[in-house]
């Protein structure tokens, strides 16, 4: 739909990048419209994973970068490039940074201006970076999440005042300089966030990560999320209610492809015109997101799918702030703390139920649905706008040509410094042994 | 069987919501009675108007009582308004670029917001909001503080990103109410339901004999406001005050020049007729009329149309229909049914979240809000008594008044209403305040200053004098420093050749200064007491070039006395004061 397609204007994140001295060496592949989860649905063809490169000589043994933004992550991990830029709706950083085993960091929703961003489901995009390591995704971050007027979502400047000095206060009480100690920090392990089809591997590398950072001092504490299992179908609904509402506007006549109808259309009206570049111009996977998207917004649906839908999504932040020790500052509902469950500063699970999948056994269209279940770990962040951040774990007792995985530290909303912070302790567990 | 149907039951409560339980059991749609059940602690405002299903008549109770009307007798007319008033603001509702006028050159006026391009984000100005804010206050409405953005989504080429940003679900303004007086009634009461604010489209013009569309993007995303009203008018005419008053209260407020041949004021009528003492008929809606006229035009068509219709069919009721105004044939026509009414899956705008008003910023706008017409009126007569005996004139102030350019972002661009209160209370540079007879500065506006713009095809806003020029130049006619005939021609010029210079000096170029009766006459005519002797050799030269006219008044025909004072006058190019010169005359002449 857009091929060929030059912005007029910069995104806001590509000026900041370029005025800070960093070149902006290329563009990357990544699934139409950030929809997928594979990196497969690409007019470009699907994305191959780097790593391991030895064995990936043909296609057979191709796996994939994981999606959307899986061009970034398979460029990073690559080493083309120090980091690169994702888009996050749904899972589409830190999916592929787990699969390439590199870092991605879907940031706090708002802290990073979305002017110039593509849209897919605006209530949900964030803006990510992917990097080879914590430090140089921070330094990114710090560059950057700045307010932007052009972003009418941008997190207010007091608001990151505010956010960020209890962050900081926080983060002093926990003394990570001495000795490696971590007393004091509080991680959560959400229970619902280990479904049948997770690989046991993951769960092991989840294992070694846990007991070493109790073994520093860490206390670990389950904690239950109990509107985790709707956040799957809620995300979906919104997501696509919204994919069909800002991808109406390609429609061949501003901009983008355009496809002249048949002789003999009835080309005054104005739908016949516009059906034929839409049904040219759109993926099988961008069609079926707009029609179920469109069914969602249809005044039948509409209660029972897009408001059932918000419910859900209001639920899974109710969840989320009620086990995080620092209040949510970006809601505007009033912060409940009433509530007798633990609290904890950072949550940790896995950030994909397996490594990346062989690509020759995806695009078969076999595994249809599996597609859709292994955003399960990443979307309800997403629905939160809470700073998630996927850090590359390696067993060194294994063999090296094992695949990536990736172990996904998340926060309350506003506190990507401290799952930065967290983060590079995980990173920091397997360089140091 | 029972466990047939539990398993419906609980289908129902799982898979399905409460909407379609309530759907059961009431056995149909009817109004919106049952409380959201326990569970639902989440409900976004838009939950409230959306699940109402067309409440348009529902929860009907008239509040007028039925008046017969000759042409229509047996029948009642339901009339209710949606008017579309483009706000007048310099730049677009949500994005930087320039509001355009009908006459731009298409598609200079776009940003990459307004063409959609994809990266783009809206921004609401706050300009748009504020004089929003005004028309809901003198719309007498309640505002709300928290208020949001739907899409509303249809295909069309006047709409670039396929779909239009309004207020559907929390409007800015509910609940408000227009006084509409109607020539030769009491004045009726109109309840405003609310108000929203929506983008204005692109202009699409297709073209049969190419088969193409032309769009000019130029208007789109214009702000705009949805005023929609109770059905609360009951003829032609009363529709058509209804949308003049509301016409006079956008231009007062600035928010809307309301020109509705130029398109920023276009309506939406919606019409029903029922027996007399009936329940309320079905309405139809007739889409962007854009005159009064073509208004009453069509709701008399329309009532002939659907009283026609129930007669020939008895028991039934009028089709709903949204239908079309030929401005050739003067009828309606349908444009689709009910049946075919787009579903246009109306979404909140995630991009925009809530409006927010803070109780600060509500109370400046309340406080800064121009006066309306009507009350400009009363508070002139009420400050200047004695305009109660020139109301011809001070209605042609204030319609000129309101008649003036609407300024952008609601700035005052001067009316003439404030231009009269000064003259009549100026405060000048020096610091003395001068006061000056109200019923004479009305004159010399009303009838000489506009009455010389109007001639010079000139409106108020080109008026060149200032109010220090004009109120120095009423007082040297009211000293009789010069005459008013000369006053006159000293208005005309400065209209002509505009200059910062006073009329005293103005004057006195001109030779402009009244001749004085006598030596002992006007000693405020700057020093030129003297000139008495040359209003005495003037009416000496009258009576040697007219001598048989002389003769004839001597012989006591006081008449031809007129064309002598005629000829003085003539002489003096009009510095003379003509009592004077009588006077003078006729001692001359004795």
């Amino acid at each position: 739909m857009l091929r060929g397609f030059t912005s007029p204007f910069d995104a806001t994140v590509v000026s900041l990048l370029q005025d800070s001295g960093a070149d902006v060496i290329g563009k990357t592949n990544c699934d139409e419209f950030g929809m997928g989860s594979l990196n497969i649905h690409s007019c470009h063809g699907p994305v191959w994973n780097p790593v391991n490169q030895d064995c990936a000589t043909d296609s057979l043994e191709a796996r994939s970068a994981g999606g959307s933004s899986g061009g970034s992550a398979a460029a990073v991990a690559a080493g083309l490039c120090d980091a690169a830029l994702g888009t996050d709706t749904g899972g589409s950083v830190r999916l592929p940074a787990s699969y390439c085993g590199v870092v991605g960091l879907k940031p706090s929703y708002g802290l990073i201006s979305r002017w110039g961003v593509v849209s897919y489901a605006d209530s949900l995009d964030c803006v990510g970076i992917l990097a080879s390591d914590v430090d140089t995704t921070e330094r990114i971050f710090h560059t950057l999440a700045v307010f932007d007027a052009l972003d009418p979502t941008a997190a207010p400047l007091g608001l990151r005042k505010e956010v960020y000095q209890s962050t900081e206060k926080r983060l002093s009480s926990i003394n990570f300089a001495k000795s490696n100690s971590l007393e004091g920090l509080r991680v959560g392990i959400p229970q619902e966030y280990f479904p049948s089809e997770l690989s046991t591997e993951i769960i092991q590398q989840l294992r070694n990560v846990v007991s070493e950072l109790r073994l520093r001092g860490a206390m670990i504490i389950p904690i239950s999320l109990p509107s985790t299992s709707y956040a799957l179908s809620s995300y979906y609904v919104l997501a696509s209610a919204e994919a069909s509402s800002n991808l109406a506007r390609y429609d061949g006549v501003q901009y983008g492809s355009y496809v002249k109808p048949p002789p003999g259309t009835d080309i005054t009206k104005t739908s016949n015109v516009y059906a034929q570049s839409r049904t040219a111009g759109f993926g099988e996977e961008v069609q079926k997101r707009i029609l179920l998207g469109t069914y969602a917004l249809s005044a039948d649906a509409f209660d029972n799918y897009f408001l059932q839908a918000q419910r859900v999504r209001q639920l899974i932040k109710e969840d989320f702030n009620h086990v995080f020790a620092i209040p949510n500052h970006y809601s505007d509902s009033p912060v409940m703390t009433s509530s007798k469950s633990p609290k904890v500063d950072v949550l940790l699970h896995p950030s994909a139920i397996r490594t990346a999948p062989l690509l020759n056994e995806v695009s078969s269209g076999a595994s249809d649905l599996s597609a859709y279940v292994q955003d399960v770990l990443t979307v309800p962040a997403s629905l939160a706008g809470l700073p998630a951040l996927s850090v590359p774990v390696k067993d060194s007792d294994r063999e090296s040509e094992r695949w990536p995985v990736g172990i996904s530290v998340v926060g309350q909303w506003g506190t990507d410094e401290m799952v930065l912070a967290i983060g590079k302790v995980v990173q920091d567990l397997y360089r140091e042994s | 069987m029972p466990s047939s149907w539990r398993t419906t039951s609980s289908q129902r409560g799982a898979a399905t919501g409460w909407w379609d339980e309530r759907k059961q059991v009431t056995g149909k749609i009817t109004s919106w009675s049952r409380p959201l059940p326990s569970g639902f602690s989440f409900r976004p405002p838009m939950l409230v108007r959306r699940l109402r299903p067309t409440p348009y008549f529902r929860a009907f109770h008239d509040l007028r009582t039925y008046q017969e009307d000759i042409r229509w007798p047996g029948w009642q007319v339901i009339i209710g308004i949606e008017t579309h008033a483009q706000i007048k603001s310099h730049r677009k509702l949500f994005s930087e670029s320039l509001t355009s006028a009908p006459d731009d050159p298409p598609n200079t006026h776009v940003s990459p917001f307004d063409a959609a391009f994809p990266g783009t984000l809206p921004k609401v100005n706050p300009k748009c909001v504020d004089l929003a804010l005004r028309t809901a206050f003198a719309l007498k409405c309640r505002i709300a503080h928290r208020s949001s953005f739907d899409r509303k989504h249809y295909f069309y080429s006047d709409l670039p990103s396929g779909y239009q940003i309004t207020q559907q679900y929390a409007p800015l303004a509910k609940n408000g109410e227009l006084e509409v007086q109607t020539p030769g009634s009491s004045p009726v009461t109109v309840r405003i339901k609310q108000i929203q604010l929506e983008q204005d489209t692109a202009k699409s013009t297709f073209n049969p004999r190419t088969r193409t569309s032309n769009i000019d993007l130029n208007r789109a995303g214009t702000g705009l406001m949805e005023i929609v009203s109770e059905p609360d008018m009951r003829s032609p005419e009363e529709a058509g005050a209804y949308v003049r008053t509301l016409q006079a209260v956008l231009r007062a407020m600035g928010s809307s020049d309301g020109n509705m041949e130029q398109g920023s004021l276009r309506c939406d009528v919606n019409v029903s007729v029922n027996q007399k003492g009936g329940p309320p008929g079905i309405r139809c809606e007739i889409k962007n009329l854009n005159s009064v006229r073509f208004i009453m035009a069509a709701i008399r068509h329309e009532i002939k149309r659907q009283t026609e219709y129930l007669l020939a069919n008895p028991g039934s009721s009028v089709p709903q229909e949204t239908r079309g105004f030929d401005e050739n044939t003067f009828e309606t026509f349908r444009l689709r049914s009910k049946e075919d009414a787009p579903d246009y899956r109306y979404m909140p705008d995630p991009n925009l979240g809530v409006l927010v008003l803070s109780q600060s910023r509500i109370e400046e706008i309340q406080k800064m809000l121009p006066a309306l017409p009507w009350e400009k009126r009363s508070r002139l007569l009420e400050q200047y008594p004695q305009l109660g005996a020139k109301e011809q004139s001070l209605d042609v102030l204030l319609n000129v008044d309101n008649g003036r350019d609407v300024g952008f972002d609601g700035e005052d661009s001067g009316g003439v209403v404030g231009y009269f209160e000064s003259l009549c209370r100026e405060a000048r540079a020096d610091g003395r305040t001068v006061k000056r007879d109200p019923v004479v500065v009305l004159n010399w506006l009303t009838h000489e200053l506009l009455g010389q713009l109007t001639a010079r095809k000139q409106t108020f806003s080109d008026n060149a004098l200032t109010v220090s020029q004009l109120g120095e130049l009423i007082d040297l006619v009211q000293s009789k420093s010069i005459t008013g005939t000369s006053g006159k021609f000293l208005l005309r010029h400065m209209l002509s050749s505009p200059s910062s210079d006073s009329p005293t000096k103005i004057a006195t170029g001109l030779e402009l200064i009244a001749l004085p009766a006598s030596p002992s006459f006007s000693p405020s005519s700057q020093g030129k007491g003297s000139a008495s002797p040359e209003l005495q050799s003037l009416c000496e030269a009258a009576i040697t070039a007219l001598p048989s006219e002389v003769a004839a008044l001597r012989a006591g025909n006081r008449n031809v006395l007129n064309k002598i004072v005629g000829y003085v006058m003539k002489q003096s190019r009009g510095r003379a004061d003509a009592v004077a010169v009588r006077n003078l005359v006729e001692e001359l002449v004795r």
